[in-house]
């Protein structure tokens, strides 16, 4: 066996066996020496050149990337799972006729399509779906990602909620978890516009809170304008719409300027 | 004469393999004026005489073009394939005769790869036309010359399709990016627009939007040199833009497309309108319903026509059928998940028909005529549709009532001047692109247009469009 190939293979197994340990730190440390080992092995994306010990060397590299993504969820770091996410992706898209499929490539790319509905990439988020195919969207992983996507943008924000329990793996938790956040100033939001008050004791359920206090300290926090009194709490709201009184003569002057220019040009 | 012992059939084809053949040699001679704009209309004649090629024509032809025994020529012909003895002989008999020729020109050459390109593609025999382009693409990049261009474009062209039509796409991902490269630095911009459009066309074939909108932002822009070829950049691009949500600019891009599109390609226009149909549904809009009784396109849009009815209504469960009905089609156009998209707007304009209608109703109500699971659902989905403005309501939490609110005088608000506004500038914008669109071609001003030329002018035209026309069957 070529002498690289049992180097990084041996790093791996003290790096799953840290893995497994749940010591992070550890693995972090290990990981970066294997990123490093693995810049050595020509058969591997961007370069994709023929050696005796292609398959291998690229079975490797992914198994080390898809561990990578997994810890960067463990480890909660955002920034680190797209960067591991980026290196992973060739071995899925441009090495799938080079490589059996991997049993780990559904619940990453449903992980992903997560992150990206977590920071409100919804633009990426669809760019990847188009990615998959039919039998893939089937995937109770991928499927789950997708089912939460339409909940959130219909509204349908306690099916979101309700979801965390069905969430297909262990790792998918962190993510729900966050995803949570975002609801909630999403449903805030809404209220805003929607109510003119609620009681104290709707909004907390509706806000997801657990006390009172919660309730009132988020309000303060991030909601400064809207009132709390008489056991309720009253959005106050912009009269956006009232029928404007006023002309907005600069605005029209420009525009009918702009129009008999233009019409000079024509005729 | 060989041909008084043959049978009538074979003398008929000799006649036109002739006719055929004279045409081919007049446009050589075009070619051989080595003017840019003879050469895109020797280039134009070709097409028209494509159903007339046969094996025999090209290898007589190759025979005039290239010096017989030379190395282009002893590759090319090697692609042609045998004719019946007969024909064979009639072919090389003209070739004795004749004088042996000067080397060819560049330009002859690499028309000679495109006829035969043409020819083999006709002939369905892709395999070998996937080795003839590689040949020619081979061959054109060690020629750096403005003639080339224009034949060159169209080599690219099929260079591609015949890999497309292998499904073989991926592998000459890399060669058209280092085609597109040495274009840019040769100024070749007819070739920069052909080639960044079958770029496109590679990457979306697998989806790859991420990498081709990276590619279309940062690759240089400049005037279209052809219409077709702007067409294609307008619907490739509005794709793009629907798949990331700027649907706005997608619909834009895509009319534009289906509009400036030749009538003739009816293929183009109806995949320009289908995603331009679902961009305006999710948009919240619903197209007239005379787009969908064009002329040749009732059949293949009456799926989107029952999805748009279903938008319409805020059916869901109209939609979930149409949806199962269609889904062997949509999977086909790949714009599955788009219409899975729409069901959020199928729900919205449920609730504004709902919120029109009543004054106030209760949320358990609206939970059912939407077919909601909960009312705790139909009080959030509400929330989220008056924040972002579909209907204009309120919420009485206490009573689970959802209030309407009055619509108030639109013509008292700035909305109707904004909207007249859009439509003036819409129409001036239009005028504009219209008079930048007029070519010129160079000094016209000098030349007398007498009777003669205004005639091939308008002989021209009629090239022109019956080449869209051809030009838009490879769609």
């Amino acid at each position: 066996m070529d002498p690289q190939l049992t180097e990084v293979s041996q790093q791996f197994e003290r790096f799953k066996a840290a893995f497994a340990r749940k010591d992070y730190d550890t693995c972090s440390d290990l990981l970066s020496q294997l990123k490093v080992l693995l810049t050595k092995f020509t058969s591997l994306p961007p370069l994709f050149e023929s050696s005796p010990n292609a398959a291998q060397e690229l079975t490797i590299a992914r198994d080390i990337y898809e561990h990578a993504v997994v810890l960067s969820v463990k480890t909660e770091d955002q920034d680190a799972f797209e960067r591991d996410f980026f290196q992973l992706k060739p071995y899925y898209v441009d090495a799938r006729n080079r490589l059996p499929p991997s049993a780990q490539e559904n619940l990453i790319l449903g992980l992903n399509l997560l992150r990206l509905l977590v920071q409100n990439r919804i633009a990426e988020f669809h760019t990847e779906l188009e990615l998959l195919s039919s039998a893939t969207l089937d995937n109770p992983c991928i499927k789950h990602a997708v089912e939460l996507e339409q909940s959130f943008m219909e509204g349908a924000y306690n099916r979101v909620l309700s979801a965390r329990q069905t969430a297909p793996d262990a790792t998918y938790v962190y993510f729900m978890d966050l995803l949570a956040k975002t609801i909630r100033d999403e449903i805030a939001g809404c209220s805003e516009k929607a109510y003119d008050y609620v009681s104290i004791s709707d909004a907390r359920q509706m806000l997801l809170f657990s006390s009172d206090q919660e309730l009132l300290n988020y309000v303060n926090e991030e909601h400064p304008e809207w009132e709390v009194k008489d056991g309720s709490v009253v959005f106050q709201k912009a009269k956006e719409t009232a029928p404007c009184k006023e002309i907005p003569s600069l605005q029209l002057i420009n525009q009918t300027l702009s129009y008999a220019r233009e019409l000079e040009r024509i005729v | 004469m060989k041909d008084n012992q043959t049978q009538t059939q074979s003398l008929v084809s000799a006649t036109t393999t002739t006719s055929t053949l004279q045409h081919l040699k007049e446009i050589a001679a075009l070619i051989d004026t080595k003017e840019v704009r003879r050469i895109a209309r020797a280039v134009r004649l070709t097409v028209g005489l494509r159903r007339k090629l046969s094996g025999s024509v090209i290898s007589s032809f190759l025979d005039f073009a290239l010096v017989p025994g030379s190395e282009a020529h002893t590759r090319l012909s090697c692609f042609v394939p045998k004719g019946d003895d007969m024909e064979v002989d009639t072919a090389s008999s003209s070739t004795s005769q004749a004088p042996p020729p000067p080397p060819p020109p560049t330009e002859l050459e690499i028309y000679c790869y495109f006829i035969l390109l043409l020819f083999l593609i006709d002939q369905k025999k892709y395999n070998e036309a996937k080795v003839c382009s590689s040949a020619s693409i081979a061959r054109l990049k060690n020629v750096n010359r403005r003639t080339v261009d224009v034949i060159a474009s169209k080599l690219y062209f099929y260079y591609s399709l015949s890999y497309e039509l292998t499904d073989d796409l991926a592998a000459i991902r890399s060669t058209l990016l280092a085609l597109h490269h040495s274009a840019t630095l040769r100024h070749d911009e007819l070739g920069q627009e052909t080639l960044l459009n079958l770029l496109l066309r590679n990457y979306l074939h697998y989806s790859l939007y991420d990498q081709a909108e990276k590619l279309r932002s940062k690759a240089p822009r400049f005037e279209a040199h052809s219409n077709q070829q702007f067409c294609r950049y307008l619907f490739y691009l509005g794709k793009i833009q629907t798949i990331q949500l700027e649907y706005t600019d997608a619909k834009e891009s895509l009319l534009q497309a289906a509009r400036k599109a030749p009538i003739a390609s009816l293929g183009f226009r109806i995949q320009c309108n289908k995603w331009a149909i679902i961009v305006r549904l999710l948009l919240g809009e619903i197209p007239e319903r005379s787009i969908f009784t064009q002329k040749g396109m009732e059949k293949p849009l009456r799926p989107y026509f029952e999805l748009t009815s279903a938008v319409r209504i805020g059916d869901l469960e109209l939609f979930g059928n149409v949806q199962e009905k269609f889904s062997k089609t949509f999977a086909k156009d790949r714009t599955h998940n788009l219409i899975v998209r729409l069901r959020h707007n199928v729900i919205r304009t449920a609730l504004r028909n709902i919120s029109v209608s009543y004054s106030s109703i209760s949320l358990q109500d609206v939970a059912q005529k939407l077919r909601l699971d909960s009312v705790a659902d139909a009080e959030s989905i509400v929330a989220k549709a008056i924040r972002d403005g579909a209907i204009e309501a309120t919420i009485d939490h206490k009573n689970g009532l959802m209030v309407s609110k009055e619509t108030g005088d639109i013509y008292s608000t700035k909305e109707p001047q904004t909207a007249f506004n859009s439509r003036i500038a819409f129409c001036l914008n239009m005028h504009n692109e219209a008079v930048r669109a007029l070519r010129y071609p160079p000094n016209t001003h000098k030349e007398k247009e007498n009777e003669e030329k205004r005639r091939e002018k308008k002989q021209q035209e009629e090239e022109l469009a019956k080449y869209m026309a051809e030009e838009d069957d490879d769609f």
